[in-house]
């Protein structure tokens, strides 16, 4: 009898426990569904964002950016303008490049979506931008940020809305510019995850740093897995290879846990490190707490603090009275992912047609909160890639945004026009894979 | 040459925390028989629990920073015992004698359970317990400052594994796992308590790994999925020893430690592939790894 009772009631106790995951897993997995109903919409947009996991921060503000994009199209609606009524269907690929293929091809099939949105990571993006080209579906990606995307692995149907590696690292090299005229710093090293994003960010820097002809010697380059919880070694590596200059490409958790760690050492006492991309992201902010760490050179897609203009700090606080907290620049992406199709379906006059569409999104003009005063973000017609300002900093003390004690300052402003990737290099770089290259072609010399 | 100071001092911190993980799965396997997947899970219960008691500690500002470094033990002692009485109590006592291809699978299962058990409990945003670790200090060492802290744990490591051998080797508890481990018939046969080893020889494991988590929670990130990357790398430890060997674990821990900080340093593209590489290597020339016995299969 005891036989029989002990494994039965060890069964048992595994269902409960499993029964128990499943239901708790599969509340955290709910999609979400926004906007117009099926019935009323002019258009379906399936957005793709991580709702659990480490990247959860940021999915969960691409939802709340989508509705402040409703919010603001319903307003204008009510203002008697006739906006696009759109329906915006949200669901977690799970980090997975298959699993987001199979939800998207869903958002097809079931939802009758023409549009595609969103999606952190850049590995799982190229997987989802390959379905948009067969399928002809037009992908708008408001995260991920490899310049490959647009560029070597760029088509009709993909569209991108937010600063992307080439974008960040064009500001950053000409910041590395002119540091390097105030300090003479030489030695540069960089750091970034081991996949798509992180060497496409190291390659533009290099391209970047090289077209403008700064001088410099690169001493180390190192490529921690994605998601690394020990970073010791790597910083150890860094300060044994005396860099004056750290770039890195790390971003999220991965950036803070660097940080923390290497503030254990007398990595910042001796060594400057930027991160001209995500580095200024308010969850950055807010993990750094009171500690203004000297040496950290930081950007971001959005920032909460810049530009100070009436429709950045609308922005930043139609969030802050949504969620009662401040945005990661994941937010504002999404934003601009959701405004950029209301645009291009009133500028195509409503047409269902995607070559109309796609005519639309080229050369489309967007006033958003980002842009600095007297500049509109457009796309650009050859890339399909948005072109933006950027502002680059250091850590000051501002407690406007709590519980962040910390923001990014000392601004250094770049214009949009040049940080645009040149014609010659956008060919280079899409010859080298019409070559039969897969990599992007190392800098010149 | 301080590259290849630096390279040494990193091997060995970073084999000493692979041997702390290594040890408590080359105990289970050796003495069970059990390739025991969850023991990543067991790392990474230790390294949570050791996280959010030493935050709350300093985060209240109780105590003198002294006292961090015994809870980081305590909470790995007591997160270790409870889950591996519950663990082998509760599920693997019901599956003693089955095949070890079914115990894999069964451990597995528990290792994705557990993992999203501490999503639930712990959330998916990091934990950070750096205190302890900056607390110690550096040290001057050439060139070069090394944590005080990481040195501590090369130490800690050896000291463990010096323990685990005498426990094995020089007491009558040892003398009588070794008996079960020659063979499990006879030494039922001649009266001992095969299940009541059982029991104590996975907590022992389950400390092991709990207390590798906790000694390293305050140099890392806790984030969810370390146990899983852990367990993988302590896979390739013990293989390249020899499954079940202690001895073995420390030489497999030193080789895939030195070999893994070399690269970092000098050919940081090959920094994943070394690791595998030195297992395929020595797999290729000696499949029961360094310090592995071919043993007889019964049919």
């Amino acid at each position: 009898m005891e036989m029989l009772t002990r494994p039965v009631s060890g069964c048992i106790t595994i269902i409960v426990v499993a029964f128990t995951l499943l239901v708790a897993q599969g509340a955290q997995a709910e999609r979400f569904e926004l906007g117009a109903s099926a019935d009323e919409a002019d258009a379906v947009i399936g957005c793709l964002y991580p709702m659990t996991g480490r990247s959860a921060t940021y999915g969960r503000d691409s939802i709340v950016g989508i509705q402040i994009a409703l919010d603001d199209l319903a307003a204008e609606a009510k203002a008697g303008l006739t906006p696009p009524k759109l329906r915006v269907i949200a669901d977690d690929p799970r980090s997975k490049a298959s699993y987001a293929v199979r939800l998207a091809q869903d958002f097809v099939a079931k939802d009758n979506a023409r549009f595609f949105c969103g999606i952190v990571s850049s590995g799982v993006a190229h997987a989802v931008s390959d379905l948009a080209r067969n399928d002809k579906i037009i992908m708008v990606g408001t995260d991920h940020a490899s310049s490959r995307l647009s560029i070597e692995a760029g088509h009709d149907y993909y569209f991108r809305v937010t600063n992307d590696s080439w974008t960040s690292m064009a500001a950053g090299a000409r910041y590395l510019r002119d540091l390097q005229k105030q300090t003479g710093w030489k030695r540069l090293a960089f750091v970034g995850p081991d996949y798509d994003y992180g060497h496409v960010s190291w390659t533009d820097l290099q391209l970047a740093l090289d077209g403008l002809g700064v001088e410099y010697e690169t001493v180390s380059a190192l490529w921690p897995k994605l998601y690394e919880p020990d970073y010791s070694i790597y910083i150890n590596a860094l300060q044994s290879a005396k860099p004056d200059v750290v770039v890195t490409a790390l971003w999220g958790g991965d950036f803070i846990a660097f940080i923390k760690q290497a503030s254990t050492t007398r990595f910042f006492e001796n060594i400057r490190l930027a991160n001209f991309d995500t580095g200024a992201n308010y969850d950055v902010m807010m993990a750094l707490g009171d500690q203004p760490y000297p040496g950290l050179i930081l950007s971001a897609r959005h920032h909460n603090n810049w530009p100070e203009t009436g429709r950045n700090k609308r922005f930043v606080a139609q969030f802050h009275d949504l969620t009662g907290r401040y945005p990661t620049y994941a937010a504002e992406g999404a934003y601009t992912g959701i405004i950029a199709i209301a645009r291009a379906i009133e500028k195509a006059g409503g047409s269902n047609d995607s070559r109309a569409l796609i005519k639309a999104l080229e050369g489309l003009q967007l006033a958003l909160p980002e842009d600095p005063p007297g500049f509109a973000s457009y796309i650009d017609p050859d890339t399909h890639q948005i072109v933006q300002a950027q502002a680059v900093g250091t850590v000051v003390h501002n407690e406007d945004f709590p519980p962040s004690k910390l923001m990014v300052g000392n601004w250094a402003i770049y214009d949009a026009e040049d940080l645009k990737p040149s014609k010659e290099m956008v060919k280079r770089r899409r010859d080298a894979v019409a070559g039969g290259s897969e990599a992007v072609p190392p800098p010149t010399p | 040459m301080t590259s290849l100071l630096a390279v040494l001092i990193d091997g060995s911190i970073y084999a000493s925390w692979l041997f702390l993980v290594a040890a408590g799965l080359t105990v289970i396997y050796g003495v069970m028989r059990i390739l025991n997947m969850a023991h990543g899970s067991f790392y990474a219960i230790g390294a949570y629990s050791a996280a959010s008691l030493v935050g709350w500690y300093f985060n209240n500002g109780i105590g003198p920073a002294w006292i961090s470094y015994l809870l980081l033990v305590g909470a790995a002692l007591l997160a270790g015992l409870i889950v591996g009485v519950i663990i082998e109590r509760g599920l693997l006592r019901l599956m003693y004698g089955r095949d070890e291809i079914l115990m894999v699978i069964i451990t597995y299962a528990l290792l994705l359970i557990l993992e999203d058990t501490m999503k639930i409990v712990w959330g998916v945003n990091p934990y950070f317990a750096y205190q302890p670790y900056s607390e110690l200090g550096r040290t001057s060492l050439g060139l070069l400052k090394v944590s005080n802290y990481d040195l501590s744990l090369v130490g800690v490591s050896a000291v463990i594994g010096l323990v685990l051998w005498g426990l094995l080797e020089r007491t009558n508890t040892g003398k009588v796992l070794r008996a079960v481990i020659h063979d499990r018939e006879i030494a039922v046969a001649m009266g001992v308590n095969v299940r009541l080893m059982f029991t104590i020889t996975f907590v022992i494991g389950t400390i092991l790994g709990a207390l590798a988590g906790a000694l390293t929670a305050p140099a890392i990130s806790v984030v969810p999925g370390i146990g899983i990357e852990v367990i993988v790398l302590a896979f390739a430890v013990v293989v390249i020893g020899g499954l079940g060997s202690i001895g073995g674990a420390a030489v497999g821990a030193l080789l895939v430690g030195l070999s893994r900080a070399a690269a970092v340093h000098y050919a940081p593209e090959f920094e994943l592939f070394v690791i595998y590489g030195v297992m395929s290597l020595v797999l290729a020339f000696r499949p029961e790894g360094l310090f592995g016995r071919t043993l007889a299969r019964k049919i």
